[in-house]
């Protein structure tokens, strides 16, 4: 090698870019050449000087909190958004279900402890009305559980449980990946008359809780099956869903 | 990963809580690096960062430093394109910079003084090659890393990065001798 060619690898040296070969090469040419060592070694002073005297800034207190708090103002203005965009688009579509099936969810590995059962409802609830609102309904559109079940092979951690129910008046329309607390879920999509039904999947813990119950004018619907839980969620009556969930049991 | 719908809202304050904060450390320094004070600094962080949380759709995974980073330097190379439209020639940095600041007595130690002329010299390099350095010195990025979040090839960031080097070699040695070190 000659002072040329070390002289133009000696920065990638310094920054261990180099693979083993060319790291040998120019090493062996440093040992050789002085010009070129001394060159390499103002390099090595200079990473160290920055490193020991060149101011390191940190974002001051006061910008984090400002940062915190002006995301914090877009959240609840998105969510204000949200709910006014869905009073008129909520009459179109009249009533729709949400329902959840639950795997298996380990909050424990959720930051901070942070979910609890108002956070997991609020999340359902969004991630429905965001399906209606937007335009991301279905990833994959096919009435048939063949195609809809093999679609999220390598796309989730688990593989959830598909069934077509139009036998029962529930014909399965699709699905798509989703987002719940942090963590990506299998939404699947069935019809019941004009409505939607957003059936949310995703590997399960022991979140024991009374059902039904009722937010927002909706009522969620919660129940276990084979070491599955199970959400539902509407703004139908609670009797039409307990009659979702027998359906889906049997 | 398929392209994702809109996360729900606690969903995305949790994201931003552990793609975003941790690395305002980082998003911070650059921008000061970049922009050179420390009002502008901060107005580009808390303007980037709106940014990461409004189109985190575009964080595709990968290293989240690189994706923010990527974020706050675009933020302050259009700040600084906005800034200087009005200049009727072309402001080199080094002019910018120029006017001698007024020695401290602190700064007469030697130790300060090697602080400040390392400062003076990096804050001088023209805004490409301080950028690299940066991210690089301080961040201690790879090539890939600093190719991605530059948004430049990687052939570029290396001979960047030695132009860099070598100016600002060029320009503390000429401290030092102005100095009589
Ligand atoms: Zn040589």
């Amino acid at each position: 090698m000659n002072c040329e060619s070390a002289r133009q690898l000696i920065d990638q040296l310094l920054d261990e870019e180099l693979d083993a070969g060319l790291r040998i090469e120019v090493r062996g040419h440093l040992a050789d050449c002085r010009a070129c060592l001394e060159a390499y070694a103002r390099l090595q002073d200079q990473k160290a000087e920055i490193q020991g005297y060149a101011p390191h800034y940190e974002a001051p207190a006061a910008l984090v909190a400002s940062i915190r708090a002006a995301v914090e103002r877009e959240a609840a203005g998105e969510k204000a958004a949200l709910a006014a965009g869905t009073k008129w688009r909520w009459a179109a579509v009249a009533a729709s279900v949400l329902l959840a099936v639950s795997l298996g969810w380990n909050f424990a590995t959720l930051r901070s402890g942070g979910i609890n059962r108002d956070m997991l409802e609020e999340s359902l609830l969004t991630s429905h009305l965001r399906s209606l609102i937007g335009t991301h309904l279905l990833d994959v559109v096919s009435t048939d559980q063949h195609t809809v079940k093999p679609w999220f092979n390598g796309k989730l951690d688990f593989s959830p449980d598909v069934r077509d129910l139009s036998g029962g008046g529930f014909p399965l329309a699709g699905g798509r990946i989703d987002y719940l607390a942090g963590r990506t879920v299998a939404a699947l999509v069935f019809h019941r008359r004009q409505h939607v039904i957003n059936l949310f999947v995703w590997p399960v813990d022991a979140l024991a809780g009374a059902s039904p119950w009722s937010r927002q004018g909706f009522n969620l619907v919660h129940w276990e099956s084979g070491g599955l839980n199970y959400w539902a969620v509407s703004d139908i009556p609670v009797s039409e869903l307990q009659q979702f969930q027998a359906l889906y049991e049997k | 990963m398929v392209s994702g719908p809109a996360l729900p809202r606690p969903a995305r304050l949790e994201w931003f809580e552990e793609i975003v904060v941790p690395h305002l450390n980082a998003a911070y320094n650059l921008a000061r690096w970049l922009m050179r004070n420390d009002d502008d600094a901060q107005d580009a962080v808390q303007e980037a960062s709106l940014r990461a949380y409004r189109f985190f759709d575009g964080y595709r995974g990968g290293d989240p430093k690189s994706w923010l980073l990527s974020i706050v330097r675009n933020t302050c190379m259009t700040w600084r394109r906005r800034t200087q439209r009005g200049l009727s020639t072309v402001v080199f940095d080094e002019t910018v910079h120029g006017a001698a600041r007024e020695s401290t007595a602190e700064e007469q130690l030697v130790d300060a003084g090697r602080r400040s002329a390392l400062r003076d010299c990096i804050e001088g390099l023209p805004v490409d090659y301080r950028e690299v350095l940066i991210l690089r010195e301080f961040e201690e990025m790879s090539y890939k890393q600093i190719a991605e979040t530059a948004e430049l090839p990687i052939g570029t960031v290396m001979s960047r990065l030695a132009r860099a080097r070598q100016r600002l070699e060029e320009c503390v040695s000429g401290r030092r001798r102005a100095a009589g070190v």
